[in-house]
């Protein structure tokens, strides 16, 4: 494809060849980095313990896999950041039908089971490194909430003959609004529930948030959210109230030390090295609990051992690093050219966030134990890949932004 | 729902103009700024709160958790250094050993008291999971140990409220692998762990038993290594350091490592194959001679106080020291616990059950055992030294010059000592009529010793008696030196019956220990030493720290007085009582003793001797305690097998041989007299076809007697054969002209004869004697105990048949 001179490109084309967003891309980027030198740090015992293959005894073997994968993810992000994503309005129903295809894929022999659920599928279905549907369902039920959103200022409201009951019930469903759920209810029934009985169920809370922050964003009434928001709720205190399994996972939340050796083990691991940090902690690479102390700290609970080796100041300065980015996401979301694009960044951001919130909620114990990595830090090849994806699709976007005009 | 005209359930649905959204940018950016506070500010806020919480408010509570966890704290316990004897031997050593270690009480917490959900668990049901925890590490553990007692491990796993109990102790190295392997597979370190812990070993097993002691869990508790323990344990290390979740060390600079200081290694002067000797030889009197009391030895370097051999009996292994081995202890155990038992029970004032009682009796009894077997006789125990006494009132009377050797003695079985009624007994009751002083001492006759203490005088006796020293300890470096207290009168209380009796030995009391010292003393040149058994202290690399000087305490008797007194006690066992301890070639000299003890059929019989006469090497006491008498009750003298009760016939006769051995192990070379060269084996010359005359020329010259059968001049047949070894002095027989001697004849039964007897009785029968057993004086009172072909049997004529002489001594 030969390149174009500027002249001869439309406007669209001379819009999606603008400046990326520097600041959002610094702050991904100084976030892998940190990310990257921790999981070393942290991954490097378990893989030394470790003798099953494919590990064997290498310490190099996790930071060395996440290493190219984020190589990987950072081509992949700035490929992405270069397609113009006005295209992602007509691919967002070819992925969502995609990613909807792959996660039945998982019901076939094809899917992975590690650790009793089956969550994975392979990247080539029978070779290739693994990778979770519902990741790439995340992304996909962003594009495509918000490729359909965006587009609710034109829709007409629709009118039903008021001489039957069932219009009128219609007419009425309309006006609230409620018509124009159902496909989306729909949708989100259908992938919740593939994900669900994976089972999986942080990653159905991430899509449901996901899509929640589009729906939002788009303008759907808050009453909606009041009432839906109030049904999920009750039921969740049903289901805690009700099942003395949930029952006894809160209680251990309340209280990990009432059983130190099975629930309340991570959290209190957790804690422990937390609390070892202090402020200045002790230094990187010293951690003590990364000895088998905290279970397999190179995943969801990464982020306890970089503040037991960062201390608390260097826990506080990543966490500035993420509200930045999620901030600067917000600023390109608030600038986006158009509604599309603000939605799209609008929903990317929000689930990064939630991402965040949910991990180190986990790890000091804000709130019971999810089983939700940490964006960049978590090990995981494919997850780091989609995400840095992910961030590719914000940065296209900003890339449209107009530049503030120069008086 | 796109545009345009639809169906929408078979009902015409219309669009209207109204839109579902608005175009108003102020809905979407007033949002999307909220889930911007929300998501990019107020989030962060409980986070940030938590981990302040928990770092900062938190910090000193969890991470002491933390370290808890983390850290490794153990004690590198010092290697327990060695002992030698003095040749390098390896007498007790220490090695590392591990203990498995099961907490009843951990294993029941491994037991949850909740279902999966959550709830409690009756109570009936959480008993039955634990019991079948327990059941399940029970069956995992006889696996592991199939020699495991399963009736006390149920016990043992059963008492929840233990948090330790050693599973099993002493586990070698190289069994330890597979434990582990099974403690990190099965993660059962926090309730089944392994500790190291040392082991003593003895080589040696008894050898020296009670000089070694051994050690407990509290360190040394016996013998050397109780004396010596603050020089062999060393100091003990530590490492504080961090761990992982598995338990392995790590290695970081916070790591903190004392090294242990491994204790010293010792050197004895004891010599195992000196002590081996010594050993047997009780061993084997306790046997011959019925001895129901043990028996004990000493063996030392007069000259120095080197202990060579230090023995007790009854004995153990330290190896495993509350066993008891000894099988005449086990009986007595038996027979005591069974006193014990019937003295409980008349006396009850609990109403105990008779198997409680038993128990209780058994235990005692066991202990008693026990401390019997720990004790060490030759120091911690005093006894009535009896005639062997006698050697030291010579020495002071030599010293006071109050007798000569020209000096003449009478006795006449008795005598009488102004304030006592009865008249004091010899050993001997007709009496040993006139004796010199050497005679006298021979003969260990008691009136001859009254005539030199009151020579001396008490005063004078009391000073010896202190200078040889018997009223202070010796110092040795063994424990449990017996106290003094009352062992003898105090001087100003001393009478002349008590001078009298005390001047042979009895009525008052010293350690074994301090009466070889002193006993050293008259024949080493006078010096009085002091006894110790540990040479010198070294590193493990061999570096000497610490080496023992001898010592001589004082200067009792002077020189010459020593000599003189070395003379004379030569002549005891060449010529007097101490004749059974008489072995050709070496010059032993020494001195016996029978001490009563108060107790009826009691006896204690000892000897002390030493070799070589003239240049002392080794000194020797060693004494059995009560030999059985045949018949109780009726001072019967005799054991069961016809060996009168005394020391010249029971200590003297195993001395003898102990101290031979003890000199040929040394190297000492044998020195032959004029009488035992005599007696020593020549080679028969070759006297056929001679003359009579010629003959004997030729056997004249090889010391041998002979006897003719036959008529005629000329010599045509001879017995032995040419170059037959036979003993000098013996008489041959020459048969002349047509004499044919016998083939073979029976050899006629010699045992109870005298020395001369014996000899011309096999010599008639065409037999030779070699006689050996006591020395060449042989007296009225020596007789054959056993020949080498018994009497009766059929012999070659010719063969030299070997008698063993025995002399009944009363001392």
């Amino acid at each position: 494809m030969s390149r174009k001179a500027k002249r001869d490109l439309t406007m669209e084309e001379q819009l999606a060849r603008g400046p990326l967003d520097l600041p959002f891309l610094m702050l991904v980027l100084m976030l892998l980095g940190i990310g990257l030198v921790m999981l070393f740090s942290v991954s490097y015992y378990t893989a030394y313990r470790d003798s099953k293959p494919p590990v064997s005894n290498n310490p190099y073997f996790y930071i060395t896999r996440q290493a190219m994968f984020a190589g990987a993810g950072i081509v992949a992000m700035y490929i992405i950041s270069r397609i113009n994503y006005q295209h992602f309005r007509w691919m967002a129903p070819l992925i969502l039908a995609g990613s909807i295809f792959l996660l039945m894929l998982i019901y076939t022999p094809l899917g992975v089971t590690i650790n009793g659920v089956t969550r994975w599928l392979k990247a080539g279905l029978v070779f290739g490194p693994t990778f979770q549907p519902s990741e790439v369902a995340k992304v996909a039920v962003v594009l495509f909430f918000s490729a359909r959103l965006c587009k609710r200022d034109t829709e007409k409201q629709l009118r039903f003959t008021r001489r039957t009951t069932s219009g009128r019930l219609l007419n009425w469903l309309e006006k609230i609004g409620f018509l124009e759920l159902v496909p989306y209810g729909a949708i989100l029934l259908v992938i919740a529930v593939l994900v669900v009985f994976e089972p999986h169920m942080s990653g159905t809370i991430l899509i449901m948030v996901g899509a929640g922050a589009v729906l939002l964003v788009s303008g759907i009434r808050l009453s909606w959210f009041v009432g839906l928001g109030t049904v999920a709720g009750l039921a969740l205190a049903y289901i805690v109230f009700a099942t003395s399994y949930m029952t006894r996972k809160i209680k251990i939340w309340l209280d990990p030390w009432l059983d130190p050796r099975n629930g309340g083990f991570q959290p209190i691991q957790s804690m422990l090295s937390i609390a070892s940090g202090g402020l200045l902690g002790v230094g990187l690479g010293n951690s003590n609990q990364k000895y088998g102390f905290v279970p397999e700290p190179e995943n969801d609970m990464i982020f306890a051992i970089v503040v037991e080796e960062l201390g608390l100041l260097g826990g506080l300065i990543i966490l500035l690093l993420f509200s930045l980015l999620i901030l600067r996401g917000y600023w390109l979301a608030l600038h986006a050219r158009d509604k599309f694009g603000t939605l799209t960044v609008v929903g990317i951001v929000t689930l990064l966030a939630a991402q965040v919130f949910l991990n180190i909620g986990v790890v000091t114990n804000l709130i019971p134990n999810t089983g939700i990595s940490l964006p960049f830090f978590s090990y995981g090849g494919t997850a780091l890949m989609i995400q840095l994806a992910e961030m590719g699709i914000v940065l296209s976007i900003s890339r449209q932004i107009q530049a503030p005009r120069k008086d | 729902m796109g545009s345009g005209p639809k169906k929408w359930g078979g009902r015409r649905v219309v669009p209207t103009a109204a839109t579902r959204g608005t175009h108003s940018k102020r809905s979407i950016i007033h949002r999307t700024m909220f889930l911007m506070a929300v998501c990019g500010i107020l989030i962060f806020f409980p986070l940030v709160w938590k981990l302040y919480d928990i770092a900062i408010v938190h910090h000193d509570e969890y991470q002491k958790k933390a370290s808890d966890q983390q850290s490794l704290d153990y004690v590198i316990s010092a290697q327990r250094g060695n002992i030698y004897d003095r040749n390098g031997n390896v007498m007790a050593m220490s090695a590392t050993v591990y203990k498995l270690i099961l907490s009843p009480r951990e294993l029941v917490s491994t037991v949850s008291d909740k279902d999966e959900a959550g709830n409690k668990l009756e109570d009936e049901v959480y008993q039955a999971k634990v019991a079948a925890r327990q059941e399940e590490m029970l069956n995992e553990l006889m696996t592991l140990f199939p020699e495991l007692n399963r009736e006390k491990a149920v016990k043992e796993i059963h008492n929840i409220r233990s948090a330790y109990w050693v599973v099993k102790s002493g586990i070698e190295e190289e069994d330890i692998g597979a434990l582990r392997t099974y403690i990190t597979e099965n993660k059962t370190s926090h309730y089944l762990y392994i500790v190291p812990d040392t082991k003593r070993y003895y080589p040696y097993s008894g050898l020296a038993a009670q000089a070694l002691g051994f050690v407990n869990d509290n360190g040394g508790a016996y013998g050397i290594e109780a004396v010596y323990n603050d020089v062999l344990e060393g100091t003990a290390g530590r490492v504080v350091t961090t761990r992982t979740a598995a338990g392995t060390e790590r290695y970081n600079s916070y790591s903190e490592y004392i090294d242990a200081i491994n204790g010293y290694d010792l050197t004895l002067t004891i010599d195992v194959t000196i002590q081996s000797y010594l050993e047997k030889t009780l061993e084997e009197g306790i046997v011959e001679f019925d001895v129901r009391e043990g028996a004990f030895g000493i063996a030392m370097d007069p000259k120095t106080g080197a202990i060579l051999g230090i023995a007790s009996s009854p004995d153990f292994d330290p190896n495993s020291y509350s066993k008891i081995i000894n099988e005449l202890l086990n009986t007595q155990m038996a027979e005591e616990a069974t006193e014990i038992f019937e003295k409980l029970k008349a006396n009850n004032p609990e109403h105990l059950a008779d198997s409680k009682l038993m128990d209780l009796a058994e235990e005692q009894a066991y202990s008693n055992a026990v401390n019997t077997q720990w004790r060490s006789r030759a120091i911690d125990s005093r006894y009535q030294p009896g005639s062997t006494f006698k050697a030291l009132v010579l020495a002071a009377a030599f010293e006071e010059g109050v007798v000569s050797e020209n000096d003449t003695f009478f006795c006449s079985g008795s005598v009488m000592v102004p304030g006592y009624s009865e008249p004091i007994k010899c050993s001997n009751r007709q009496g040993h009529k006139h004796q010199t002083l050497a005679e006298a001492v021979g003969n260990s006759c008691n009136p001859a010793f009254i005539e030199i203490g009151s020579r001396l005088g008490i005063d004078k006796f009391y000073d010896y008696y202190l200078a040889f020293g018997m009223g202070e300890k010796t110092g040795i470096d063994l424990p449990g030196e017996a106290s003094l207290a009352g062992a003898i009168w105090d001087r100003n209380k001393m009478s002349n019956v008590d001078l009298a009796v005390a001047s042979f030995g009895q009525n008052f009391e010293v350690t074994p220990l301090q009466m070889i010292c002193g006993f050293a003393a008259v024949i080493n040149g006078g010096n009085l030493v002091k006894p110790y058994v540990v040479q010198s202290i070294s590193t493990r690399d061999g570096t000497m720290v610490q080496n023992t000087q001898p010592e001589v305490v004082r200067q009792v008797v002077s020189r010459q007085t020593s000599q003189r007194a070395a003379d004379i006690l030569e002549q005891v066992v060449s010529k007097g009582t101490g004749k059974n301890a008489y072995v050709a070639g070496y010059r032993i000299g020494g001195k016996t003793g029978s001490s009563e003890t108060g107790e009826t059929d009691r006896t204690l019989v000892s000897f002390m001797g030493y070799a070589p006469a003239d240049d002392p090497q080794v000194i020797v006491l060693i004494a059995y305690d009560r030999p059985e008498p045949r018949e109780l009750g009726v001072s019967c003298n005799y054991t069961a097998n016809d060996i009168y009760i005394s020391g010249g016939s029971m200590a003297a006769r195993k001395a003898g041989p102990l101290i031979a051995q003890i000199l040929d192990y040394m190297g000492v070379e044998k020195v032959y007299n004029a009488d035992e060269s005599a007696a020593v084996d020549v080679s028969m010359p070759k006297v056929i076809g001679q003359s009579v005359a010629d003959a004997k020329t030729d056997l004249e010259k090889k010391n041998l007697k002979f006897r003719t059968i036959g008529t005629g001049d000329t010599v045509s047949r001879q017995i032995p054969a040419a170059g037959a070894s036979i003993p000098g002095g013996s008489t041959v027989i020459l048969y002349l002209g047509d004499a044919v001697p016998e083939e073979s004849a029976a050899v006629p039964d010699v045992t109870g004869m005298t020395y001369e007897a014996a000899k011309s009785a096999l010599e008639k029968a065409g037999f030779f004697m070699r006689a050996s057993g006591v020395s060449v004086y042989y007296g009225n009172t020596t007789t054959a105990e056993r020949q080498s072909v018994t009497g009766g049997e059929v012999a070659a004529v010719g063969t030299v048949v070997d008698v063993w002489f025995f002399n009944v001594v009363e001392d």
